[in-house]
C-alpha cells in the first residue's frame, strides 16, 4: 500500500485548540451577547453600560484573549464544516470546499485582529 | 418443533449457484426461516439449527461460540453484531434479519471476503519493531505492569470487524485503514517494548490513515471487546501533531 | 473487482441509527458557531464605532428573532461542549501517578470545571458594577 503525506494534522491542531476554547468561553459569550447586554441597557440607562463593557474589551490581555478565542474557533468551525460537508457526500475534488473553510477561516481571524487592535482605548 | 418459533430473515448469495437452485445472475435475496425459539438459543444457534435441519447450504463463519475467535460478525437486524452473543429473546418476537457484515464484498451467503482488512492490517506492522533484536539469552524485555496497562485495553481486539461494518468512513473510502488495525497499530506504538513507531508513521500519518477518521464513534459501541479503537485513532491524531510540530521546528533532527 | 455489500452512503446515510444522528448533531453545532462569530464580528466593529453604533447594534440585540437565535446558538454552544469534555479523556487519558483517572472524573476535572470558572469570571467581569 502506498500512501498520501497528509497536512491534517496542523489543521487538526487548529481544530482541537479551537474546540477547547470554544468550549470554555462560547457558553458565557452567548448568554452575555444574547441575555445580559440587551437586558442592562432596556432601562435608559445611558452610556454606562458602553463604557463598561468598552472599558473591559479594550483592556490589552482581554484583546489578547479575544482575539485567541475568536481566531482558534474561527478555525475549528472550518474545519467540521469541511469535514460535516465531506460526510455528507463530497469526497472528491475537495480543494475548493477546503479553500473557502479554511479561508473563511483566515478572513474571520484576519477580521478579529483588525477589529480588535483598531478598537479606541477607554479615554483616561 | 417447540410451540414458540421464531422467523430469521436470511441474507442468501451463492455466486456459483451453490447447491442452490439460483444462478449467480439471480443476485442477493433473503429467505426466510422459522426456527424453534429458546431464551437461551443465540443468533449462531438458529443458523446451526437451520443449516442441520432445513439447509445445509448455508454458509457462515463461526468457530468458539464463546466470544473470542471473532469470526462469527454478521448484521443482525442492521447492527454488526457477534452472533455468538446475539440472544433470540432481545428480538423475539420480531423476525431477526441477518446480513453479512456491510461495506465488505461477500463471498457467499453470509461470509465476508477479509482480504482486504488483512492487507490493510498488514500495512500497519501490528509485531514489536526492535531497532536491535537482543540476543535470546539476554532474557526478555521486561515490562512494569503499568506499561502493560497503557496498551492492553487495544491488544483485546479478535479482529471480528463488527467495527468496519459501523464505520460510514469505511462505508465511503475503500482505502480507510479503518478502526480495529488503527487500534492494533496503537497497540504496538504504545508497547514499551516496541520501537517501531517511525515505519508505522506513513500509514498512520496519511489520509487513509487515522486522519481519514471524523470520531463517529460508533466502531467503539459496537465492539465486543471495549477496545475503543475510536479513542485509539484520536491518540494516533495526537502523537500525529507531536510528530508534525516537532519536524516543522527542528527539521534537522530525528524522531 | 468484487462488489462491496450495503447500501452506498447517500447524503442522509446518519439517520439511520441514533448513535449516527447524535455525530451529525456535534458537527453541526459548527453552524451555529459559525454565525455566532461573524454576530461577535458585528458587535466588536459597533463597539469600536463608538456609543451610537453600539446602542443601534443592541437594539438589533433585543428583537425576537435575535433572542430565538441567540436561544438556538447557545444550545448548540452548550452541546458541543458537552460533547467535547466528554471526548476529551478518550484523546488525553489522564493520569495521576501513573494511575488512569476514570474517564467520568477526568471529563470532570479537565471539562465541566474549567469552564464553570471560566463561565463565572467572566460573567462576575461583565456584570459587576454594570447594573
Ligand atoms: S476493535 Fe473491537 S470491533 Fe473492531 S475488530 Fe477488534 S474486537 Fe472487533
Ligand atoms: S463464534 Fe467465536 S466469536 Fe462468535
Amino acid at each position: 500500500m502506498t500512501f498520501k503525506k497528509s497536512n491534517e494534522a496542523f489543521w487538526w491542531s487548529l481544530f482541537s485548540a479551537g474546540g477547547v476554547l470554544s468550549a470554555m468561553f462560547l457558553p458565557a459569550f452567548v448568554v452575555i451577547s444574547g441575555y445580559v447586554l440587551p437586558n442592562q441597557s432596556s432601562a435608559d440607562p445611558g452610556r454606562a453600560p458602553y463604557e463598561h463593557i468598552h472599558g473591559i474589551v479594550s483592556w490589552w490581555p482581554v484583546r489578547v484573549l479575544l482575539f485567541g478565542v475568536i481566531a482558534f474557533t474561527f478555525f475549528h468551525v472550518a474545519h467540521r464544516i469541511r469535514h460535516v460537508v465531506n460526510d455528507l457526500g463530497w469526497r472528491h475534488h475537495t480543494a475548493p470546499l477546503s479553500l473557502v473553510c479554511y479561508g473563511g477561516a483566515f478572513a474571520g481571524a484576519g477580521t478579529a485582529a483588525w477589529l480588535l487592535l483598531t478598537l479606541p482605548s477607554v479615554a483616561q | 418443533m417447540p410451540d414458540t418459533t421464531i422467523t430469521l430473515d436470511v441474507f442468501r448469495f451463492q455466486p456459483d449457484g451453490g447447491g442452490h437452485a439460483r444462478r449467480s445472475t439471480d443476485g442477493p435475496t433473503f429467505k426466510a426461516y422459522r426456527v424453534p425459539y429458546h431464551e437461551h438459543w443465540v443468533v449462531l444457534d438458529a443458523l446451526n439449527w437451520i443449516k442441520d435441519e432445513l439447509d445445509g447450504t448455508l454458509s457462515y463463519r463461526w468457530s468458539c461460540r464463546m466470544g473470542v475467535c471473532g469470526s462469527c460478525g454478521m448484521m443482525v437486524n442492521g447492527v454488526p453484531k457477534l452472533t455468538c452473543a446475539a440472544f433470540l429473546k432481545d428480538y423475539y418476537p420480531g423476525t431477526i434479519r441477518v446480513e453479512p457484515l456491510t461495506y465488505f464484498a461477500v463471498e457467499r451467503d453470509l461470509i465476508v471476503d477479509m482480504d482486504g482488512f488483512l492487507g490493510k492490517l498488514k500495512s500497519v506492522k501490528p509485531w514489536l519493531i526492535r531497532e536491535n533484536e537482543k540476543p535470546v539469552d539476554e532474557g526478555e524485555y521486561l515490562q512494569s505492569p503499568n506499561e502493560l496497562a497503557s496498551f492492553k485495553q487495544y491488544s483485546m481486539c479478535i479482529n471480528c470487524l463488527l467495527c468496519y461494518a459501523a464505520c460510514p468512513v469505511v462505508g465511503a473510502e475503500e482505502d480507510f485503514i479503518g478502526p480495529a488495525a488503527l487500534a492494533i497499530a496503537q497497540r504496538y506504538n504504545l508497547d514499551s517494548r516496541d520501537q517501531g513507531a517511525a515505519e508505522r508513521a506513513d500509514a498512520l500519518s496519511a489520509d487513509e490513515g487515522a486522519w481519514g477518521c471524523t470520531f463517529v464513534g460508533e466502531c467503539s459501541e459496537v465492539c465486543p471487546k471495549n477496545v475503543d479503537p475510536a479513542g485509539a485513532i484520536q491518540r494516533v491524531k495526537v502523537d500525529n501533531v507531536k510528530d508534525w510540530y516537532r519536524k516543522l521546528l527542528m527539521p534537522w533532527g530525528h524522531r | 473487482m468484487k462488489q462491496r455489500y450495503g447500501t452506498p452512503l447517500g447524503p442522509t446515510w446518519f439517520l439511520g441509527r441514533a448513535a449516527y444522528r447524535r455525530f451529525m448533531a456535534r458537527e453541526a453545532t459548527a453552524f451555529a458557531m459559525a454565525v455566532f462569530l461573524v454576530y461577535l464580528l458585528l458587535w466588536l466593529r459597533s463597539l469600536g464605532q463608538g456609543y451610537t453604533a453600539y446602542g443601534q447594534m443592541i437594539e438589533l440585540a433585543k428583537h425576537p428573532i435575535s433572542v430565538f437565535v441567540h436561544g438556538l446558538i447557545f444550545g448548540a454552544v452548550l452541546y458541543h461542549s458537552a460533547t467535547w469534555f466528554n471526548l476529551t479523556p478518550k484523546i488525553m487519558p489522564m493520569y495521576v501517578a501513573e494511575e488512569k483517572v476514570p474517564d467520568f472524573w477526568a471529563a470532570i476535572i479537565m471539562g465541566y470545571l474549567p469552564c464553570v470558572a471560566v463561565t463565572t469570571v467572566v460573567l462576575w467581569a461583565v456584570l459587576r458594577s454594570a447594573g
